[in-house]
């Protein structure tokens, strides 16, 4: 259950023994109860919208990306799981209560960020935080210690009396994240926390969530649209669009090596396309690349008879891995060209 | 990102110039967790500060202590005077005599407590609102009518202190200012029950309607400008309809307008006789508490159903 393991698992691969430790660890948890579990969850608003759509899924502990374009239901699932909107039909769990009548004990257990603007700003950092702990349960000596605490940890200790008003997007960004985390969830629910931060803002954001997570030992889910930030944090990816699931697994499944080789030529990649189309290999143009299906080793002893024989300017050529924005996109390289990205990996993934 | 938690702190402590504290960064909240009724509590006690502008701003203090000083000026004037008159021998008489007494009292202020409603009840629903807040406490334990009804009941408090403050320096002022304390204290103690009833429903009712009205719009314009009509308005129709000649629906008609219902309870708690310039002056006087708890129940509900079905 340890966070450390979750995070790091990626690249456990390479200390077998850790990894199997990490499984042990995991196995362990998994005999428990998931941090969160979703069993066809479906959300309509009105006849006409579907924001979640029969959605079916396991969340273990770690840092979570719920990635998916704006309107694929990321923000509806967090309310969900939240209680504090209810589903049309199907069932969830977070750490282990049911969200259509635990609702409370769940919001007392978890630190919720939504995606828009929630201060005040005639109140400053420490009294609107303090308060926000308050309601969230705390006696009122914890929660002016708690405050402190975590507006230190946010990186907002100098301008922590002054009004909210006053503070730029990232410092509200940090006071949104504080007052969920004052109370010390169990699980933190970031609603695209990176939302109208400049670069260096967007780093720091993110190093913020990366630390919480692997120092603080709280499990996180961030919701973006921002693929680039997930692979930077987190341990482990979900995927929906249009409410429905589309891959849930540790991160590095999803940017693994793919079954795709690249030919890069300056010149004359439409002949080289159809000369290797001619030896009897898939072949795709995409750019000045062209891409090949590797499902055996044959094809690199092709590709170097082609372009010799042919005698093109080769710039390189190489194995392609996933981009998590292959998840997305309207698969203009065919199927076979990307063979990790079909569906049959798409079950509902557990732990690594 | 430089975090001075993450630094380690050598610190001279107890153990001497060798020992040194080691900062362990994140540290996890061990202790007690109270439910949803200190939830309840504190947001209750937030709203009351609220409204006085504590907690909040400098400007956000202006409007409250202004009105605060206007409530209080009749009292303090009256026991200025009575301190006066005592000085010059006087006896009890002219305590009696004058126009600013606990029957009196809350009418004279109340244009001030509405001008309070409307310039403080829309701090407290509207901000939550406007600013997104009300998604931060929804996220938590308190339900939805937990929060509409500890809102509201904190501007009640506030309502029934900006009541019942004035009134105590009026109680203070007449006692201690006469030669006997103890009798002044006996004659005094049978317009308590009436004061507080007063001054309940005068609470109830302004800070709910006005409650009610800000909770529908995230807008503070509006909003101050909804609540001073629902105090003016329904009065000037009833006028209306009793000019037109209709004068027993106008004078039923009253009984949608806040000020006349507390000039009715005034005058039934009291036992005195509404000035017979009041055109609802015949109305019997169950008839306003009845409209006033009414109005109070209805505009609470109203507002506890705007929050379950708010969107954030």
């Amino acid at each position: 259950m340890s966070p450390d393991v979750a995070s790091a698992a990626p690249d456990l691969a390479r200390f077998p023994l850790l990894l199997r430790a990490a499984h042990i660890v995991a196995g362990r948890y998994a005999c428990a109860v998931p941090l969160i579990s979703i069993r066809n969850l479906t959300k309509r608003y009105g006849s006409s919208i579907t924001a979640l759509d029969g959605l079916s899924l396991d969340i273990e502990p770690g840092i979570v990306g719920l990635v998916g374009s704006n309107g694929a239901g990321k923000s509806t699932l967090l309310k969900i799981l939240l209680g504090l909107i209810g589903a049309t039909s199907g069932e969830a769990t977070v750490l282990d209560l049911d969200v259509r009548t635990r609702g409370t004990d769940i919001r007392q257990r978890v630190g919720y960020m939504p995606e828009h603007d929630c201060l005040p700003p005639d109140a400053t950092a420490t009294d609107f935080v303090s308060h926000m702990a308050l309601i969230s349960g705390l006696p009122r000596t914890a929660a002016r210690e708690r405050t402190a605490e975590v507006l230190r940890h946010v990186g907002l200790y100098e301008e922590r009396y002054r009004a909210i008003g006053g503070y730029s997007t990232g410092m509200k960004q940090r006071v949104k994240l504080a007052q969920a985390l004052v109370h010390d969830p169990r699980l933190l629910l970031l609603d695209e926390p990176t939302n109208g931060l400049d670069p260096t803002g967007r780093d720091e954001m993110l190093e913020l969530i990366h630390r919480i997570g692997v120092e603080f030992g709280i499990a996180i889910i961030v919701a973006t649209h921002l693929l680039g930030e997930i692979e930077r944090v987190g341990s482990h990816l979900v995927a929906i669009e249009g409410g429905r699931l589309l891959r849930s697994a540790p991160l590095g499944e999803f940017i693994e090596q793919t079954g795709t080789l690249a030919v890069e030529v300056d010149e004359g990649g439409a002949a080289l396309a159809e000369r290797l189309a001619a030896d009897g290999l898939a072949v795709l143009v995409d750019g000045r690349a062209v891409l090949v299906d590797v499902a055996d080793g044959r094809p690199y002893d092709l590709v170097r008879d082609a372009v010799a024989d042919l005698g093109l300017p080769l710039v390189r050529i190489e194995r392609r891995r996933h981009r998590l924005e292959d998840l997305f996109r309207d698969a203009p390289i065919d199927a076979p060209a990307t063979p990790g990205l079909t569906s049959g990996s798409a079950a509902a993934g557990g732990p690594p | 990102m430089t975090d001075p938690l993450t630094a380690v702190t050598p610190v001279a402590g107890a153990n001497g110039p060798t020992g040194s504290i080691y900062d362990i960064g994140y540290r996890r909240y061990e202790g007690t967790r109270l439910g949803r009724g200190h939830a309840i509590r504190s947001l209750f006690f937030h709203s009351l500060r609220s409204s006085f502008g504590l907690g909040r701003g400098g400007r956000a203090k202006i409007a409250p202590i202004i009105l605060g000083i206007l409530a209080l000026l009749p009292a303090v004037a009256i026991v200025a005077a009575l301190t006066l008159f005592a000085q010059f021998g006087g006896g009890t008489e002219f305590s009696d005599q004058v126009p600013i007494r606990y029957d009196t009292y809350a009418g004279t202020i109340s244009t001030i407590v509405v001008l309070f409603c409307a310039a403080q009840a829309p701090e407290l629903f509207g901000r939550d609102q406007r600013f997104g807040v009300l998604a931060l406490y929804f996220a938590r334990a308190l339900r939805r009518s937990d929060y509409a009804l500890a809102r509201i009941a904190g501007f009640i408090a506030a309502l029934l202190i900006l009541e019942l403050v004035p009134q105590i320096i009026l109680f203070l002022g007449r006692v201690l200012l006469t030669t006997d304390i103890p009798k002044a204290i006996g004659d005094d103690l049978e317009s308590v029950a009436p004061v507080l009833a007063q001054s309940a429903l005068a609470a109830g009712l302004f800070g709910g309607v006005s409650m009610v009205v800000s909770a529908f719009t995230p807008r503070r314009a509006y909003a101050v400008a909804g609540i001073i009509a629902l105090f003016t308005i329904p009065n000037v129709v009833a006028g209306i309809v009793v000019g037109l000649g209709s004068s027993t629906i106008g004078t039923w008609l009253t009984l949608i307008s806040p000020t006349s219902i507390l000039d009715g309870t005034n005058a039934f708690l009291f036992d005195t006789r509404l000035d017979s310039d009041f055109f609802f002056v015949d109305l019997p006087g169950i008839a306003f508490v009845a409209a006033a708890g009414v109005g109070i129940v209805g505009s609470i509900a109203i507002a506890v159903r705007r929050f379950a079905r708010i969107a954030t």
